[in-house]
This record gives structure tokens, sequence and C-alpha cells, in this order.
């Protein structure tokens, strides 16, 4: 029988010929990622020294830090933990990127996603990195034993294979796709397993869109979300790879523990309704409620393609007088082509504010509500509490409906304004 | 077999799929710091008596993919400050399952658990027969077996002693 491509890629990293799912292997990251946040990396490295008396990390090129949350700091305490990690990157050869944008999405705009490459974090979302057939997996605490160890010891995971069919309908995005995705198999269906993503409508959504849907594979509870490279990814990918590696690719008669068609022609935008990650409903049943928030930015969604799409619904529109929308690009990078583009231009015009990429605006510590508000979000995750008071909600879209809610202040169909 | 066999009460039952363990405590208290602080306010929307009935060593049963969501370390640091000494859940969500393990929690993953067990039923988890024990209603339920690196993580007391181990 065949193999995945995630048996593939751990194969390697094990020095193994073959490894099947199920197999318990000390596999070799190619990548140890993080960005800096108390109880994680300030935990990491003081355990580092004195539980393992280790004062430097072997091979230094294999790390990467990023500083994306807390960015600004708006505490001496929140700058103490930045300058901790600055020196210790400083002293261990460790390339600390600041300020660039959300860690795991610079991370592969820096080449750390080679296809067939294998990478952890403590961070979920690297699932994001997927995207160039490169495995990477939140790992939470167990980062650690990336930091002291050369290996870490993994169970080779199971794969669920989800074909998406057709081509997704106007005003409809890959963040719907994920969303429906969801709903079709449910928020258990790939628990431990790898949502391996494939079939025909990939050749029509944009790298931005892929990254979408794999940086949210957690809430299918997957472990991670990877895509086989193709020729777009393979373009953008290869120039940037940081280490000489072949892409690897899923054979014909791999074996899964279930493969999904899915077919996303007649999809209708979808809202994800609070308090829960999996409560995919269509947006046109919910048009109208009131919101006093929006959200356009994330590591899911507040690419290119997101904040273009925005400026479309918005350009010579206004937002509605007392509605708050705060647009926050990936990165650095997107934000300068935004602005080259002039896609920022028409978002401010109408009344956006905007502000430097940041983790800040997602998880309630930048543009928080208070009891009783309502947010339209291309954020993460729903949860009470997430952007703020636990008696404020959160109502997940797309990058469409959030820019088209924002001018009424209720929720918006988008595809109305495209 | 560093490992001792878990005994004690089923202290309450999550009969809630999906369940996000941060309503333990609450999520305006998910930022508290102090574990007495943290465990004063654990479990009161669904006990106010909790404090009261729990005993050192009792268990926690759940539903179907326990700790969805976007779980948090303090539900658990507040639940094992009252004394509850594992989880017993017909499945887990893998971010919440690496975390717990991690802090030498134990979780066993059992289907049929939660039509096997009523609140303060005396169980025990069999480590070496890989079941768990109704000692009140005389049944028995075979768990899933747990990953060696699980289960040495487990017998060392958490990822620390795990990787003094390694």
């Amino acid at each position: 029988m065949g193999l995945t491509i995630t048996e593939k890629i751990l194969g390697r990293a094990a020095d193994m010929d073959v490894v099947k799912a199920g197999d318990e292997i000390l596999a070799k990251p190619d990548f140890v990622i993080a960005y800096d946040f108390p109880g994680y990396t300030d935990v990491i490295f003081r355990q580092m020294e004195e539980e393992f008396g280790i004062s430097k990390v072997a091979e230094p090129e294999r790390f990467a830090l990023f500083i994306d949350h807390m960015v600004p700091a708006v505490t001496p305490k929140e700058e103490d933990l930045h300058r901790n990690t600055r020196e210790w990157g400083k002293k261990n050869n460790v390339p600390v990127y600041e300020r660039r944008g959300i860690g795991h999405h610079v991370a592969s705009e820096l080449g750390y996603a080679t296809p067939g490459a294998f990478a952890v974090h403590f961070d979920g979302h690297v699932s994001q990195m997927g995207t160039f057939g490169t495995l990477a997996i939140g790992v939470r605490r167990h980062l650690l034993e990336a930091f002291v160890k050369e290996r870490i010891k993994i169970r080779v995971p199971k794969t669920t294979r989800v074909n998406l069919h057709g081509k997704l309908p106007k005003g409809v995005m890959a963040r719907d796709a994920f969303h429906h995705i969801v709903r079709t198999l449910g928020p258990a269906a790939c628990r431990f397993q790898v949502l391996e993503i494939g079939g025909d409508a990939l050749q029509g959504i944009s790298i931005d869109g892929r990254q979408t849907i794999n940086c949210l594979a957690m809430f299918t509870g997957a472990v991670t979300a990877i895509m086989n490279p193709d020729e777009t990814t393979l373009k953008y990918a290869t120039e940037r790879a940081r280490i000489d590696l072949e892409p690897v690719y899923s054979d014909e008669n791999a074996v899964y523990s279930a493969v999904h068609d899915i077919d996303i022609s007649s999809l209708e935008p979808v809202v994800v309704v609070p308090p829960r990650p999996s409560n995919t409903q269509n947006l046109s049943e919910y048009t109208d409620k009131e919101v006093h928030v929006g959200y356009l930015g994330s590591c899911a969604s507040g690419r290119i393609e997101d904040l273009e799409i925005a400026a479309e619904v918005l350009r010579g529109q206004t937002i509605k007088a007392g509605f708050q929308l705060h647009v926050v690009p990936t990165s650095q990078a997107i934000m300068q082509e935004a602005s080259e583009k002039g896609i920022l231009t028409d978002l401010i015009a109408a009344g956006a504010f905007v502000t430097s990429s940041s983790c800040d605006y997602c998880f309630g510590r930048a543009g928080v509500m208070t009891a009783g508000q309502r947010a339209v979000s291309t954020g993460t995750l729903n949860v009470r509490g997430r952007m703020g008071s636990p008696d404020s909600e959160i109502y997940i879209m797309n990058a469409a409906a959030v820019a088209a809610s924002a001018i009424h202040g209720k929720i918006t169909d988008p595809r109305d304004y495209l | 077999m560093a490992l001792e066999n878990l005994k004690g009460r089923a202290a309450f039952i999550f009969e809630e799929i999906d369940f996000d363990i941060d309503q333990i405590v609450g999520v305006k208290n998910i930022k508290i710091q102090d574990v007495d602080e943290l465990a004063a306010v654990a479990m009161r929307r669904y006990d106010p008596n909790f404090h009261e009935s729990v005993r050192p060593g009792d268990l926690l049963i759940g539903n179907q993919n326990f700790g969805y969501g976007h779980p948090h370390y303090p539900p658990m640091i507040a639940m094992r400050h009252l004394g509850i000494a594992g989880v017993i859940a017909e499945s887990f969500s893998p971010g919440y399952w690496r975390g717990e393990i991690a802090m030498g929690f134990p979780q066993i993953s059992c289907p049929g658990i939660l039509r096997a067990v009523d609140r303060w039923d005396h169980l025990e988890v069999d480590w070496e027969s890989g079941q768990v024990k109704n000692l009140d209603k005389n049944t028995l339920l075979e768990f899933e077996p747990l990953a060696d690196a699980d289960r040495e993580m487990l017998d060392a007391g958490g990822l620390i002693g795990y990787l003094h181990n390694r």
C-alpha cells in the first residue's frame, strides 16, 4: 500500500525507510518555531538552563522566534518579555523576527515552509504552513522537547482526506469552504489525525485562501492540515526554501482513515455563530443582526485576497457611524503590498482603522469589546471572552462579509456589494 | 510501572459534547494566577457545593471530544488543586490532551464511560489491565491504550521528568 505525504515526511525526519500511521517514532524537526508568550518561551528558556543545564540550543539554524503578540507592548512587563527573547536569540544565534507580522505566516514568507519539511510550534495554527506541503504541528508545551532534545517522540498520525470540488461562487471565500468542511464532517472528525486537503477546487483557490483553510485545521480536531504541493505553491515556496529537500506527495494508493468529497459550487457565505467554533450556519439566516465591531485580520484571514475584496465592498461606501472596523494585515509585507495597490487607501477612505500587523486584535488584547457588544470577525475563534468581555459575542465570517456588515452595523450578505 | 491505579469517585459528569473546559472556571476568571483563588471560582456554575463534596483522588467524567475549543491550563490546575486525579472521557480533543498529559495529569479515553457511570460511583482505573472498573456497579470497560510517550510522561509525572528519563 502507498503512503501519505505525512508518513513520507515523518519517515525522513525519523531517518527510517518507511513509517506508517500509528508508529511511534523519534523525529527530528527541520524547524522549531515559536512566538514569545508568557508561560511558553520564557518558561522554555528557563527550563532549558535550569532543568537540563543547556545554555545554548544545538543547530540554531533550525530555530526561529517571532515577536508578534503584545506588539506594541503596553506595559513594561510585556517589553521585558520581548527583551528577554531578543537577548536569548542573540545568545543562541537564533533569529528573532520582530514586528514583521504574525509569526507562522511570516515563517512561510521566509521559507520555513519548505515543501517536505517537518516543523513544530507550540501554537496549532502553524498548520497554515501545510499549504506548501510542510508538515507543521502545534505541540503546546511539548515544544520544550524540541529545545532540549534533537528528536521528539511522536506517533505518526492517521490522515483524513478531504477532496474539494467545484468553484467558489462570487462572494464566497476559502474561509467559507473551511467552515463548511467543519459543518460537513463535524468538530471531531479528524481527532488526532492530519487533515489532508486536495481536489480539483484547489486550482481555483489562491495561496492566501489555502493558508486560511489549513490554518484552521484544529477545529476539525486535526493535529494539522496539509496539501500536496502543486505548481502554484512550489513556485512560491521553492525560491524561498531554507533547506534543500525534495517535495513529497501522497501516493495514489495511500491509506486514509476516511475520504470525503465536498462540492463547494453552491456554497453560500457562512457565519460561525458564537460561542462555538464548530457552529457553522448560512449567513443569510443571520442578516440584520446588529453588530458594533469588525475585525479584518488574523493568521486565518488578513491576506491580500481578504483586504482586496474588503476594499471592493467598501469602495465609495462609508462605514456606519460608531462602528469600529479594525483592519490588521497578516504581515507587514502584505500591508506594504496592499498599500502599493491602493487597497489601504480605499479602506481608510471608507472609515476603517488600519494598523500594522499584530496578533493582538484576535485574542482580546487590543480593540476589545465590552459587555453586550457584538463583532463580525475574520479572527480564528469565537469562544466567549476571546475579544474582551465574556458577555460580548463574535460572529466569524469571510472578509467581504465583515466589510459589508461594517457599512450597516448589521450582519450583511456581501454578494450585493460585489 | 510507576503509575499507580487511580481510585476515586465520579465527582462530576460533563455531559456536553465538545466541552470547552474554560467554562469550569469561567472565561472571566481564566487569567487568575493564584491557585486558591482559581479553585474558589471553579465549578460554581455546575455545582455550588462541589468544593464540599469532592475528595482527593476523585475523577471527572467527560463526553466526546472533551476539551474542544481553545483550552487553557488554569481550569485543570484548579481541579487538581481540589483533588481531582484524572479525567475519563468518551474521547478527547488533541490540543487539550497534549497539554494535560504534559502536566502529568492522567487522561483516559474510554468509549462507553458516560453510560457506565453515575455521579459519585466509585471507580478504579487499572493501568495494567487497561480497564476502568465501576466498583459500585461491578462493571468493566476497556480504555484505549496510551501511546508509549504519553505513558512515559504520566509515569514521570509530566514533561520535565519524561525528558530527564529520555
